[in-house]
């Protein structure tokens, strides 16, 4: 910036501060008093972690399971939204009239339409065919318990298996759109003299676009990428409607049986924040490295 | 097809046309030959389709109608025709173009490993000694963007010899430096040119073209208003719109 800022905190600052610091001790008044609300922070850690008496140590709850779960949505479902984004990114600047329009009208359907119209579509109308097709369930319930144990860590268990990789195509599937807009944005934003120079050298058109453009267009994707990842984590919740038990549908089940409303979604919220939060930063730190190298 | 006897002409350009969508007519029936080892030079205001004729000599551009014969070879439909034409025709762009991601002699090296199928040994000795001909040896591992405009043209000048055309284009070179760099990257050419490097040269550096030019072609509208030596525009230029284009740029 020019010159150096000298941090001054000014009256207005205060006043903002005070009416904030005002507006929620407000609240929380009118919570406790005027709605009647018990607090009752305590009953909650039953709920993120519980005595198993069995193996005698302390098990995840449904709250940290949910999370775990969140956590494995967000991780595939960011992997499959690459592979269809990069995939339908090439098709949308492709030469191909068929592919232009393959991708162009996979990017509008998708993108003019609410996420929960769109897993609920999916779910009920794709999933209850394609799944038995692809023979998930069979594959799950066939396989060894070793086989079962691990895709129960990395994924889900057996009885949730189908559910979860039905939620995790539509998740894929639904934010490929936005980042196949990414990839042909970072493509076409490289200028035209990269092409016209490398043309004029004899490149072939992979030769181009594997030496001279995706190398510059990927350290352009990347920042906006990351960002969608972060959306994932938050659009994730939507499969909550199907029933698959990530955090999102822990909250709500935790809620009709005990009634715990504001600590429940106050602990839920703040899990998805730090989930975020760490990505944002993990972003911010990454956009730095790759700026310095230049 | 291409004879074993020495061809008059490497380059031969006739009556070729280019239009423009909005109906600009950058080039009409533009003809014109030249020889190897010529230093051709092509002056014109800005619009006059000068680019555009560079651009089309190696497929940069597609003209309408015409044709257009580089060493023997036509530039065509045919792909492996097209091929041949851009590795015997280099090319130096006003905007240097380089590629950022890599490194000086990164740059150099790529297109002769991938287009001339040079071993990477073979490639970095020619790398090598094209750096110590422009002038920037010891540049040879920074990125461009550590450049001065005119380093980063005579890396581009180095880049496209790497690839040992037979003919170069110059497309305005010189005209994004500044007036301190010129002089170095002039040199370069002058030099190539006193090789008997075959080079078409789109500029306003009428100095340069005194220098070494055997012909210069004055453009305006897509078409050869006047041709001659260099001299002979300096002392007897004889079409109103040259002597009007003259006395603005010297």
């Amino acid at each position: 910036m020019y010159g150096k800022k000298k941090t001054k905190i000014t009256r207005l600052d205060i006043i903002l501060l005070l009416t904030l610091l005002v507006g929620v001790v407000f609240i929380v008044y009118r919570v406790t008093v005027g709605l009647n609300y018990k607090w009752n922070w305590g009953a909650m850690v039953q709920y993120i972690v519980r005595y198993d008496t069995e193996t005698k140590r302390y098990v995840p709850n449904l709250l940290l399971e949910g999370l775990f779960t969140t956590i494995r949505l967000s991780f595939w479902g960011t992997i499959l939204a690459i592979i269809f984004g990069m995939v339908m990114g090439f098709f949308r600047i492709s030469t191909s009239l068929f592919k232009r329009m393959v991708g162009r009208s996979y990017v509008e359907m998708i993108r003019n339409m609410p996420p929960l119209v769109f897993i609920f579509i999916f779910y009920f109308f794709i999933s209850d065919q394609i799944m038995p097709v692809l023979g998930v369930d069979n594959f799950i319930r066939s396989a060894s318990p070793g086989t079962q144990k691990f895709f129960g860590i990395i994924l889900a268990s057996p009885e949730l298996f189908a559910a979860t990789v039905s939620a995790l195509i539509s998740l894929g599937i639904f934010e490929g759109a936005y980042i196949t807009e990414i990839v042909r944005a970072g493509i076409q934003s490289i200028e035209r003299g990269q092409w016209e120079a490398s043309y004029t050298l004899g490149f072939s058109k992979y030769q181009q676009m594997r030496y001279v453009i995706l190398p510059q267009a990927i350290q352009r994707i990347l920042p906006p990428l990351a960002g969608q990842f972060i959306s994932l984590i938050k659009d994730s919740a939507i499969v909550s409607v199907i029933s698959v038990q990530e955090l999102s549908f822990q909250g709500t089940q935790i809620m009709a049986a005990t009634y715990y409303t504001i600590e429940i979604w106050t602990f839920v919220a703040a899990l998805y924040l730090i989930m975020t939060l760490s990505c944002s930063l993990a972003v911010e730190r990454l956009e730095i490295y790759m700026a310095r190298s230049r | 097809m291409q004879g074993q006897t020495a061809r008059e002409f490497i380059i031969e350009v006739d009556k070729i046309n280019k239009e423009f969508p909005g109906g600009v007519r950058a080039l009409v029936d533009f003809s014109t030959q030249v020889r190897k080892g010529e230093v051709l030079v092509v002056i014109g205001p800005s619009g006059s389709g000068k680019s555009t004729f560079l651009r089309c000599l190696n497929g940069l551009e597609e003209i309408d109608s015409g044709s257009i014969v580089i060493d023997g070879i036509p530039l065509d439909d045919n792909r492996k025709h097209r091929l041949e034409i851009r590795k015997e025709v280099g090319m130096v762009f006003q905007l240097f173009n380089l590629f950022p991601h890599l490194t000086v002699v990164e740059n150099i090296n790529l297109a002769q490993k991938l287009v001339r199928k040079k071993t990477k040994e073979e490639a970095a000795e020619m790398t090598m000694s094209l750096l110590k001909k422009v002038g920037i040896p010891e540049k040879a591992n920074n990125y461009p963007s550590h450049l001065s405009g005119g380093q980063q043209q005579r890396v581009a000048i180095a880049r496209a010899l790497a690839l040992m055309p037979k003919v170069m284009l110059f497309d305005e070179a010189t005209s994004a430096l500044d007036p301190e760099m010129i002089g170095e990257v002039l040199d370069v050419m002058k030099t190539l040119a006193r090789e008997g490097m075959t080079m078409v040269v789109v500029t306003h550096e009428m100095g340069f073209a005194r220098e070494v030019s055997d012909r210069v072609i004055f453009m305006d509208g897509g078409r050869i208003v006047e041709e001659g030596t260099v001299e002979h525009f300096f002392t007897n230029p004889q079409e109103e719109r040259t002597k009007l284009f003259l006395s603005q740029i010297l």
